[in-house]
């Protein structure tokens, strides 16, 4: 099945808060395809419409215009992707009422995994990621880079087509991050899926990516294709060659930003 | 432990020591109330009492909870219930408990069911405001979380929502109880013919001090149990995901 998304003409209104304020256009127009098992990586300022391109993606927020289709297909009327989806969120967002191990289980229950598979994708998941000693803790009982791990685990168990990442590992300390995302790559390279990944760090992008989006004031600014083949090195000279491209792009995006908020609104 | 202990035995010292300051007839010493209690259920029909307090005690506070939960919940998540019921709790709060008493005996009747309604108002205020102030601290962050993977409404409600709500209710419970038990006393004086509330006033009326601390010490004695044992104990059952917590 396929499973790339195609977006087009993308747009997304914030309202103004108070009466007679005007609203804000956070998604102008915005065009973008990813194919099927691509790992797309999203580069941009604070404010260029990252997140809300997840939310609207994801059918957080159904309020918006334009098409988004999955393998094709349009979203549900509920504004769902028709495709199974996985989501990390940038904190771990763990039930902290349950175990590790529960946590997995109440997005297996809402998913359409037989249960007579859970065990397995379990015990597969879980000692992929060097947690099968935490089954039984409790997300309090666990350090950051591992709870954000136990995320990882729950979004993968469903097995999801498409994968949406906002900003996962920005809150852990660098070597934990180093350390997810070659085991990200090495999953992904496994399984086969599509991966949206939001991110403030232009050489995570670069290392992650088939190919990186920096978006400036809701729409593309530039698309920079990552073409070295994989299995990657954390520290290839080729990826840093790259990577100062997407660092020149993003700063000159954050500029851009800054100046549009400096500039005083016509009309 | 030993701290508590320490403390208990310290207080019935005081107490006794007390005793010999002043006659018998005001201020008793822990042996002869001890005596009078061991007397009373020896002859007396302290269970009875007892009992009719306990019942309406737990009567009332379940009306209050079937009252004040909803409420509470409902104005910690929804701006318009708030905005139009916040006055009206505030008021509920400030009305006296012996208001709620006099017009339940009078539109109800001198019976259980007026007893029990006086005492489910006058509480449910209080617990309304305790789940309102609980409620706003909910994560909503995990509503989100559920909803990208495709929870229902009624397992959001089921399965988020109602877990963070529960220590809430669970404090208003025991929080609940304080307030009860004080009002049954209250309203069994005004207008029972039996309970604790009721020996107490007859024995005031006959200037009985050794009866009146005895049955004070009685029903204390039972509401920290119900308090300290049963309560905490489910708390900790319940609530063990927790962090503990070290001072």
């Amino acid at each position: 099945m396929d499973k790339g998304i195609s977006i087009k003409g993308l747009v997304k209104d914030y309202p103004g808060h108070r009466k007679g304020e005007r609203g804000q256009r956070v998604l102008n127009g915005l065009d973008l395809s990813i194919a099927d098992n691509e790992f797309v990586c999203i580069l941009g300022p604070s404010g260029c419409g990252k997140s809300t391109l997840l939310n609207t993606l994801s059918g957080l927020d159904n309020d918006y215009s334009g098409e988004v289709r999955f393998g094709g297909q349009p979203v549900g009327r509920n504004g769902k992707p028709p495709v199974k989806m996985g989501y990390l969120f940038q904190d771990p967002r763990l039930l902290p009422w349950l175990t590790a191990e529960r946590n997995v289980d109440f997005v297996l229950e809402n998913s359409d995994v037989p249960k007579s598979r859970w065990a397995e994708i379990k015990n597969h998941y879980f000692s992929l990621t060097g947690l099968e000693a935490f089954r039984d803790h409790y997300p309090h009982e666990l350090s950051g880079g591992m709870a954000q791990r136990l995320s990882l685990v729950r979004a993968l168990s469903i097995e999801p087509d498409v994968l949406f990442m906002d900003e996962p590992f920005s809150g852990l300390d660098e070597l934990t991050a180093r350390r997810m995302r070659v085991d990200l790559l090495d999953i992904w390279s496994r399984t086969g899926k599509t991966i949206l990944f939001i991110t403030h760090n232009s050489y995570e992008a670069t290392f992650l990516a088939d190919r990186v989006v920096v978006l400036s004031q809701g729409n593309i600014r530039e698309e920079i294709p990552v073409e070295v083949p994989r299995p990657r090195h954390y520290d290839d000279p080729a990826l840093f060659e790259i990577s100062k491209q997407v660092s020149a792009n993003f700063i000159a995006a954050a500029e851009e930003a800054e100046r549009a908020r400096l500039q005083p609104q016509a009309g | 432990m030993f701290v508590k202990v320490g403390s208990i035995i310290a207080a019935i010292l005081a107490w006794f020591g007390l005793s010999f300051l002043f006659p018998e007839t005001i201020l008793p010493g822990p042996f002869q109330t001890a005596m009078v209690l061991a007397d009373n259920f020896a002859n007396g029909d302290v269970f009875q009492h007892l009992f009719a307090t306990l019942w309406r005690v737990m009567g009332g506070l379940a009306l209050a909870m079937a009252i004040g939960i909803p409420v509470g919940v409902l104005m910690g998540v929804n701006r318009f219930a708030e905005k139009t019921l916040d006055i009206w709790v505030m008021v509920a709060l400030t009305v006296p408990s012996l208001c709620y008493a006099i017009f339940a005996f009078i539109w109800i009747g001198l019976n259980e069911t007026a007893a029990i309604v006086a005492i489910g108002l006058t509480s449910a205020p209080s617990i309304a405001i305790n789940l309102w102030e609980g409620v706003k601290n909910i994560d909503t962050r995990l509503f989100k979380m559920a909803k990208v993977f495709n929870a229902s409404r009624w397992v959001i409600i089921r399965r988020v929502l109602f877990p963070q709500v529960l220590p809430y209710i669970m404090a208003s419970l025991r929080f609940g109880l304080g307030i009860v038990w004080k009002i049954t006393v209250l309203v069994e004086l005004l207008g029972r013919p039996d309970g604790v509330g009721f020996e107490l006033f007859y024995w005031y009326q006959l200037a009985n001090m050794q009866q009146v601390l005895a049955w004070t010490l009685l029903f204390t004695i039972v509401m920290l149990f119900i308090e300290l044992v049963i309560l905490q104990n489910m708390e900790r059952k319940l609530f063990s995901w927790r962090p503990k917590v070290k001072i």
